[in-house]
C-alpha cells in the first residue's frame, strides 16, 4: 500500500476531511470522517504546527522556508500548504519521494471544483469563534468530492 | 518570493506567470457579455434601491465580497503562490497575475504611500465598464465598478492581509483616470491551535 | 418534431452546394471575428453569474429591512459628501451559501419577488445581447424576416454558445408556438450540491438558478419583436436521457417556451 491516509485542514486548524486506507488490495477500505480519528488528527496537525513554527525560524531570510515532507522510520507525511492556510496531507510508504503535485491537483482540481465553485456549500465551515483554533468538528461531506477524491487516488493505493 | 531588492526579477516573473496561465490555461468568454452582464446588475441595483447610489454601491461591494473570499482560491489553485512578503509584492501578485488572469488587464502601480503600506491600481481599461455611459444622477454618486473592491478585500483577507479597498476616481464620473486604492490596515495573525500557545 | 443541435448547423440549412459554402464562409468569418474580440476569464464570468442569485436575496433582505425601520430622507449634497469622503468599508453580506438556504426557506411571496429579480436581470441581458449582436455580422442573425423558429434556433446555438460554452442540446417544437429547449448539462450548476445524497432540498436551492437562463430566453425573445406579454418561460428539471455520458449534476434542465401569436 502506498498511500494510508489523506487530510484536510483549514485556516481555523481544524480538520475538515480525513480518508483513512486499512487494506492495501482494497482501494475502498477503511473510513471517512471517523470520530475515532479526532485525536489522531489533533496530533497531525500539532506536529505540523511545531515544525512549521521552527522551521520558518530556522531560515529568517525569504523565501518561506515550508515543510514538504516529514519522515518516520515507517512513514512519510506529504504537506501541501496554501496562501490562504489549507493544509492537504498525505501519508505514505516510502516508495515515492514527493506527492507535492499529487496534493496539489487534489487542491486544484478537486476542492476548488467541488467546495469552492459549489454556492450551496460554505466556503468556510466554522461559523462562530467556538469553531475555530481546532475546536471545529464540521466535516466536508459533498459526494462529489469524496468520489472525485476516491477515483483519483484510488490506483495510488493499490500500488 | 524574495526580497525588495530583487523585485525587477520577481515582478518579471510574475507577469510572465500570468501571461502564461492567462494565454495557455484559462478558458475564456467575450469580455462584452461580462461587460452587459455587470451592466444588467448595476442597473436592477439602480431600479431597487430607487436610485440611492450609495446603497447600489454598498451592495456592489458585499457582492464582491461573497466572490473574492471563494475567487482566492481557485486564483491560488491556478497560480500555487506562496503568501506575499510585503505589500509590494502583493500590488505585483494582483496586477500582473490576479486580473490578468480574471479580467485579462494589468493595472499600473502607483502612489504607494510613504511607508509603502498603501498604493494604487489605475485601471487603463476595465471590461465591467467599457462603453458604459452614466446618467447625470449616477455620476456623481454611483461607484460603477465596486464590486471590484469588494473582491479585492474578500481575497486579500483570505491570505490574512486586512485591506482597505475603495475608488478614488473613475473616468466614467468624468474624472482624468480610474484609481482604486488599497492600503494595508493589518496583517491577520495566522491561529494558533487552543493549547499550543 | 424534434431537431438535434449537436454542433452541426449546416443540417438546418439550405442543402444546396452553393448556400452551404457561402454559409460556411461565414460562419468561418463569424469564429474569426469572435475570436479577435476582447476576453475574460470563464471562471470569472461563472462566478458573476451565480453569485446573481445570493445577490437578489441579499436586494430583499435590505429592501425589507428598510420597509421596517424607514429610510431618512438625505438631500444629494449631503449624500453625494459622504460618498466621496468616506472610505467604502459597507457592511458585509452574510455567506452566499446561507443566502440561497434563506431563498429555499423563505415564504412564496418572498420567493417570488426574489425570483422575479434574477428575472428581470437576465431579460436585461438578453435585451441588450441582441443588441449587440446587431453588429457582429453573425450569419444566423438575419433580423429581417426571421421566423420564430430560427430566433429560438439562435438562442440554442448562439446565445448559449456564447454564455454556457455550449449549446443546447434538444430543441423539441410543435411549429405552434410551443418549444423545449432541453439542456442536459447546465454548467453553471454542475458542481453544486448539499452534502450526502440527491435530495428534493438540493434541488429546490438549485432551481433559482434557472432565472436567470427563463429571463435571458424572454429578453432575447422581447428584443426581436414577441413581446414579454406574448411569451411564457419556465425552467422544470427533466430526467437525463440514459444514453448520455455520466453528468456530475445528475438532471437536466427544460425550458418550456410559450409563444402565444395573435
Amino acid at each position: 500500500m502506498a498511500i494510508y491516509s489523506f487530510w484536510i485542514f483549514d485556516k481555523h486548524c481544524n480538520c475538515l476531511f480525513n480518508r483513512e486506507w486499512t487494506l492495501a488490495a482494497n482501494s475502498s477500505s477503511g473510513t471517512v470522517n471517523s470520530k475515532q480519528n479526532e485525536e489522531t488528527a489533533k496530533l497531525l496537525y500539532g506536529m505540523i504546527f511545531s515544525l512549521r513554527s521552527i522551521t520558518l525560524k530556522l531560515s529568517q531570510s525569504p523565501p518561506a522556508n515550508e515543510i514538504r515532507s516529514i519522515s518516520t522510520g515507517k512513514y512519510r507525511v506529504h504537506t501541501h500548504c496554501t496562501a490562504s492556510g489549507m493544509w492537504f496531507i498525505l501519508t505514505t510508504d516510502f516508495k515515492q519521494q514527493s506527492y507535492g503535485q499529487v496534493l496539489q491537483y487534489i487542491y486544484s482540481h478537486i476542492y476548488v471544483k467541488y467546495i469552492t465553485h459549489n454556492l450551496l456549500a460554505p466556503f468556510d465551515l466554522a461559523e462562530n469563534p467556538s469553531e475555530t483554533r481546532g475546536q471545529g468538528t464540521r466535516k466536508i461531506n459533498n459526494r462529489h468530492f469524496i468520489a472525485a477524491l476516491e477515483s483519483f487516488l484510488a490506483p495510488m493505493i493499490m500500488q | 518570493m524574495s526580497n525588495s531588492s530583487s523585485m525587477p526579477a520577481q515582478a518579471k516573473s510574475l507577469k510572465h506567470a500570468g501571461e502564461d496561465i492567462w494565454k495557455n490555461r484559462t478558458e475564456k468568454v467575450n469580455a462584452e457579455l461580462f461587460t452587459l452582464t455587470y451592466g444588467a446588475i448595476v442597473s436592477q441595483l439602480c431600479t431597487d434601491y430607487e436610485r440611492n447610489f450609495q446603497k447600489v454601491n454598498e451592495q456592489l461591494y458585499s457582492m464582491g465580497y461573497n466572490i473574492g473570499v471563494r475567487l482566492i482560491e481557485d486564483f491560488l489553485a491556478r497560480t500555487a503562490l506562496p503568501r506575499c512578503e510585503n505589500m509590494v509584492s502583493t500590488s505585483e501578485v494582483v496586477s500582473k497575475c490576479a486580473f490578468k488572469i480574471f479580467l485579462n488587464i494589468t493595472p499600473q502601480i502607483t502612489n504607494w504611500s510613504h511607508e509603502k503600506d498603501a498604493f494604487s491600481l489605475i485601471l487603463v481599461e476595465n471590461p465591467l465598464s467599457d462603453f458604459v455611459e452614466l446618467p447625470m444622477d449616477a455620476m456623481k454618486q454611483l461607484w460603477y465598478s465596486n464590486i471590484l473592491c469588494g473582491v479585492l478585500r474578500g481575497a486579500l483577507e483570505m491570505v490574512q492581509l486586512d485591506c482597505d479597498v475603495w475608488f478614488i476616481s473613475d473616468v466614467l464620473r468624468g474624472d482624468p483616470q480610474t484609481e482604486l486604492r488599497i492600503k494595508l490596515n493589518k496583517v491577520l495573525k495566522d491561529e494558533i491551535p487552543i493549547g499550543e500557545d | 418534431m424534434t431537431s438535434k443541435m449537436a454542433g452541426d448547423t449546416r443540417s438546418h440549412t439550405n442543402p444546396e452546394q452553393d448556400g452551404m459554402t457561402e454559409q460556411q464562409k461565414l460562419q468561418h468569418q463569424l469564429q474569426v471575428f469572435q475570436n479577435s474580440l476582447p476576453k475574460v476569464n470563464q471562471i470569472a464570468f461563472q462566478m458573476l453569474l451565480n453569485e446573481m442569485v445570493p445577490l437578489a436575496v441579499s436586494v430583499e433582505n435590505k429592501l425589507i429591512n428598510s420597509e421596517i425601520k424607514g429610510t431618512p430622507k438625505r438631500n444629494s449634497s449631503e449624500l453625494e459628501e459622504m460618498i466621496t469622503n468616506v472610505h467604502i468599508t459597507a457592511p458585509l453580506d452574510k455567506p452566499s451559501h446561507k443566502l440561497c438556504q434563506q431563498l429555499y426557506e423563505a415564504n412564496d411571496g418572498t420567493r417570488e419577488k426574489i425570483l422575479e429579480r434574477l428575472r428581470s436581470m437576465g431579460n436585461q441581458i438578453g435585451n441588450k445581447l441582441t443588441e449587440l449582436l446587431v453588429f457582429s455580422n453573425n450569419p444566423n442573425l438575419v433580423f429581417k424576416d426571421m421566423d420564430l423558429l430560427s430566433v429560438m434556433k439562435f438562442i440554442c446555438r448562439d446565445v448559449w454558445k456564447q454564455f454556457y460554452g455550449k449549446q443546447i442540446d434538444n430543441l423539441k417544437t410543435n411549429h405552434r408556438g410551443t418549444f423545449y429547449l432541453l439542456d442536459y448539462e447546465y454548467r453553471p450548476i454542475q458542481t453544486f450540491a448539499l452534502d450526502d445524497q440527491s435530495t428534493e432540498e438540493e434541488l429546490a436551492m438549485i432551481k433559482p438558478f434557472f432565472e436567470i437562463p427563463v429571463g435571458l430566453i424572454k429578453g432575447v425573445l422581447s428584443s426581436l419583436g414577441y413581446k414579454e406579454e406574448e411569451v411564457v418561460c419556465m425552467a422544470s428539471y427533466i430526467d437525463r436521457p440514459t444514453d448520455r455520458p455520466k453528468s456530475t449534476f445528475n438532471k437536466g434542465v427544460s425550458f418550456h417556451v410559450q409563444v402565444n401569436m395573435q
